[in-house]
């Protein structure tokens, strides 16, 4: 219903309809990134790639040496990567590096 | 009530009509009853839409209960996942889904597909733009700045319908072409920018009107020139009436349209003035030389063609797409199916 009712006591109409989801906490942070298997989807926008790359650069100077660094694209940037890109990713990272703009 | 509505953010700026429980029941059963029916769920926020609350929305923009069917129709069709909605809310272009009815309906309820087509005046065609524009910004979350990153916005999101004008053209509507009864009553959704003009007050052939439509297509502003994908063409009733009176068909007008306009590779890329990576997204089988002649879009097929507008006036319109990530939809009234989309904890699949 998404008929509410206000502290006044009007009772009005909520025109955004319910988001249901399960509470998911976030992945506990992981301590360090050295020796980690870091991963990079790239999201197929034209500058994603070099700055992405850049960005694992400077964070291996800062926070590294990573275990091993594997590169992922999805097919478009605007739907998801597909579920077995994912399952693949999951499978041989330890965190993954990924970004969202034009 | 209505100051309360604008404080909490719930309207696109304009005053909305404040929903009660008669207005809201009686488009709740001009939706077929069953208030708490599940429509589909509006990205990127992923709200659900239920009857009763696409019956709110419905209301605070001023609907007529009996436009329920096509605003229904409109927002199932954008849930189709080759629209890619998520998308088309969220880009920072100014894309906006733009509503084409077609058939009985359009009389019906008063749908103007005459002069002033993609104007004002007519409540049907106003509110019903407006309808989805509400869901859109309610349940979708597309609110300007937060969800909806659209760097400009478009006067489109305030309302984006019209009807083709079917009495006036020389052709099948639309939605014959593409395989429906003309008795049948369809919705067909196409994330565009608005129209832009295209003045021939010269031309007594087809191929001079359609020269000018060609000129407009031509250029690489527009996203069609570097992501492709599908635009519209909307071809006022003196056009239309020279271009058929010469014998040319739909897919003649759609097949000069495509042949003929287009970008050159030097122009689209910019000459490779600022490196190689800005042809990723176009065909991988158009050829990546200077002069080489890039379509706008794909086929011919990519080209969705109407007759819109007044009697009186040598106008047409060309409305660039959004580019490949989205797909235009064309929706019967009568189909109620959801969305197939598989959505998990909250959020669905894009």
């Amino acid at each position: 219903m998404s008929l509410t009712t206000l502290p006044s006591g009007e009772t009005v109409y909520d025109p955004r309809g319910v988001v249901d989801a399960v509470d998911r906490p976030l992945a506990p942070r992981r301590a360090e990134l050295s020796g980690a298997r870091v991963g990079i989807l790239d999201n197929s926008k034209w500058n994603a790639g070099s700055l992405l790359r850049h960005t694992v650069a400077l964070l291996e100077e800062s926070a590294g040496p990573f275990g091993e660094v594997r590169f992922y694209k999805k097919a478009s940037f605007s739907s998801n990567a597909a579920p077995e890109l994912i399952t693949e990713i999951a499978e041989h990272n330890d965190v993954v590096l990924t970004a969202i703009g034009d | 009530m209505v100051e309360w509505y604008a404080e909490q953010g719930w309207t696109d700026g304009l005053p909305v009509v404040a929903p009660t429980r008669d207005k809201v029941d009686a488009v709740v059963q001009a939706l077929g009853g069953d208030p708490d029916a599940s429509l589909m769920r509006v990205p990127p926020r992923w709200g659900v839409l239920t009857q009763e609350v696409l019956a709110v929305n419905m209301v605070m923009a001023g609907c007529l209960p009996f436009y329920a069917p096509v605003v229904r129709a409109a927002l199932l069709a954008l849930g189709e996942p080759t629209f890619n909605l998520n998308g088309v809310q969220a880009t920072t272009h100014m894309a906006a889904p733009l509503l084409v009815v077609n058939g009985p309906v359009r009389n019906e309820i008063g749908l103007n597909s005459g002069a002033g087509v993609f104007g004002s005046g007519f409540r049907a065609n106003a509110t019903i733009g407006r309808a989805v524009r509400l869901v859109l910004l309610n349940v979708g979350g597309g609110r300007p700045g937060e969800l909806d990153k659209s760097t400009l916005g478009n006067p489109s999101k305030y309302a984006f319908c019209i009807a083709e004008n079917e009495e006036n053209s020389p052709w099948a509507p639309y939605s014959v072409e593409q395989g429906f009864q003309p008795e049948d009553s369809t919705v067909f959704v196409i994330a565009t920018e608005g129209p832009h003009s295209v003045t021939n007050h010269v031309a007594d052939d087809a191929e001079g009107i359609l020269d000018s439509i060609v000129s407009a297509m031509s250029t690489i502003a527009h996203n069609n020139a570097v992501t492709s994908g599908s635009c519209a063409v909307v071809i006022g009733p003196e056009h239309a009436a020279t271009i058929g009176a010469h014998g040319w068909t739909r897919h003649d007008v759609r097949s000069y349209l495509w042949l003929h306009a287009g970008n050159t590779f030097e122009a689209v890329s910019f000459g490779h003035r600022y490196g190689t990576v800005y042809n990723r997204h176009l065909p991988r089988w158009y050829r990546r030389t200077p002069d080489e002649r890039i379509p706008i879009v794909p086929s011919p097929d990519d080209i969705h063609l109407f007759v819109a507008g007044g009697t009186a006036g040598r106008f047409s319109a060309f409305l660039p797409g959004w580019g490949h990530m989205t797909s235009p939809v064309l929706r019967s009234l009568d189909d109620r199916e959801a969305p197939d989309v598989l959505c998990v904890d909250g959020a669905c699949q894009l």
